[in-house]
């Protein structure tokens, strides 16, 4: 005998469960991770932007720590580890210090997110940009440390404050891919 | 639906607890195993810069593809500039020919003075000079930090003190023959130094060399100073050196260093033709002349002078 269930309150019409509905779910959960690996790719190639390098990993800092704040499903760390080699693997920087930063920088989004997702954006932006401070700190620090002598502080200033003029921009990308992408799987 | 993806994670039979606890340790040990990458990248560099290359290598096409279309619209924009400067270019080109139509013709007419001049004038033409040709064949980087060796056939007469030059001007002597090279001093060298004649404003300085690709001009004249752009010819103050050699153009770096941009392309030479000036004036004895003494030995006075003795 089935036990009652109450109605569904919002009582739709539900996509048959097969392939395409998997891969379209797939995809949809993937998106945030291809995002930043395409990012990745097309900023390592040569397309004589202005502050190309610096760029790169600034939109890969804010990408990973608005989605391990909002949504860590999709972001998990073993995906970010994977990214950060693939950025290690594309940039020229010493090995490894890029997918160091990007753990850590997913690491505080993680373990600060009951926090920081009931944030105001603005204070969040002021919280990312504290972050950043620090982790770019961090990176001159290990980078100073692998080349054995002190390496210049400009570039990686203008990177943290590219990551902190960038959070806007990728804030409204996010809300939109969060909104109209990730979420509508679920309702669908 | 709503909980499908809880219900997919669950594939190994832990406990709630165990998962959780292992979901803990993810981060911490994928921070320790980037720190493992950061060692292993000071240990085994050339592993790193291997895997590197290699990604590199996978995603060059894609890379081309990205670097094609940007080179073409430069191209294009560049296409597309010329075209607007074409009017600009056009008067400009019609004024430079005009311009040198004039010249053309006051050079034709000062050639048929100067012919009829010289004929008049029983002038005594200068001796063609010889020269044989050769290949540059490779910078020496030994003695002068500004030289080039040239391949020369055995039967060739290369002498020392031959002049260098290429298709635009001076480049160099000789300062050593062997038997199937010759080494020639680029006027570069800082060991260079050539008497010139500054062509418009008269001077005569000297072109020293240093190790640049500008030889500097020193010793000129102070109350004739070196115009910008005007030529540098070599005067005829060295035996083995003729007046009159384009040697480039003055230029000045700053206020007060005026330096030579050599006509030759001293950056890669590549033929070089030696001409052999040396004989081309050959100095008369002079029976009076009493030979200076050689250092270190003391005079001896010829015969006539000599203090007769008893």
């Amino acid at each position: 005998m089935k036990p009652l269930s109450p109605p569904s309150l919002k009582p739709e019409i539900q996509p048959r469960s097969g392939l395409a509905h998997g891969t379209d779910l797939l995809m949809r959960h993937c998106l945030p991770c291809l995002f930043v690996l395409l990012v990745t790719l097309v900023l390592s190639a040569p397309l004589n932007i202005p502050a190309q390098a610096e760029l790169m990993p600034a939109i890969v800092q804010v990408s990973v720590f608005l989605w391990s704040v909002f949504r860590p499903s999709l972001m998990p760390s073993v995906a970010v580890f994977g990214l950060g080699m693939c950025v290690d693997l594309l940039s020229f920087e010493p090995p490894g210090v890029m997918l160091l930063i990007m753990l850590v920088v997913h690491g505080v989004g993680l373990s600060g997110r009951y926090v920081l997702a009931r944030l105001n954006v603005f204070v969040l932006w002021l919280v990312f940009g504290i972050v950043m401070v620090f982790a770019t700190a961090l990176q001159w620090v290990l980078c100073s440390a692998l080349a054995l002598h002190l390496v210049e502080t400009l570039p990686f200033m203008f990177e943290c404050i590219l990551a902190f003029g960038s959070f806007p921009v990728l804030y409204v990308i996010f809300v939109w891919t969060y909104h109209f992408i990730v979420n509508d799987a679920n309702r669908a | 639906m709503r909980g499908q993806g809880g219900d997919r994670i669950m594939v190994m039979p832990v406990s709630i607890q165990s998962r959780q606890a292992m979901g803990k340790l993810v981060l911490p040990f994928l921070i320790l195993v980037a720190c493992g990458v950061i060692l292993l990248g000071k240990a085994d560099r050339p592993l790193i810069e291997h895997m590197r290359m290699q990604v590199a290598d996978m995603l060059a096409p894609a890379y081309g593809l990205v670097a094609w279309p940007q080179a073409r619209l430069r191209e294009l924009s560049g296409n597309l500039q010329d075209i607007r400067n074409l009017e600009a270019e056009n008067i400009r080109l019609r004024t430079e020919n005009a311009n040198l139509q004039h010249w053309y013709d006051v050079a034709a007419a000062l050639a048929d003075e100067n012919a009829t001049l010289k004929a008049n004038l029983h002038w005594i033409p200068d001796e063609a000079p010889s020269y044989v040709t050769g290949r540059v064949v490779r910078d020496t980087s030994g003695l002068y930090a500004r030289a080039v060796l040239l391949s020369i056939n055995p039967d060739t007469n290369v002498r020392k003190d031959g002049i260098a030059l290429d298709g635009a001007g001076l480049a160099g002597r000789v300062t050593e023959v062997g038997k199937r090279s010759a080494r020639v001093l680029l006027i570069t060298d800082s060991s260079s130094r050539l008497p010139v004649t500054l062509e418009s404003s008269h001077a005569a300085a000297i072109m020293a060399g240093d190790n640049s690709g500008t030889p500097k001009i020193i010793y000129y004249p102070q109350d004739n100073m070196p115009v910008e752009g005007e030529r540098v010819v070599t005067n005829g103050e060295i035996e083995s050196l003729p007046a009159g050699l384009p040697v480039g153009h003055v230029h000045y770096l700053r206020p007060g260093t005026p330096v030579v941009i050599p006509a030759a392309g001293l950056e890669h030479l590549d033929i070089l033709r030696i001409f052999n000036y040396a004989d081309a004036v050959v100095p008369p004895d002079a029976p009076g002349r009493i030979p200076l003494p050689t250092l270190g030995r003391t005079m001896t006075l010829p015969p006539q002078f000599q203090p007769k003795r008893g």
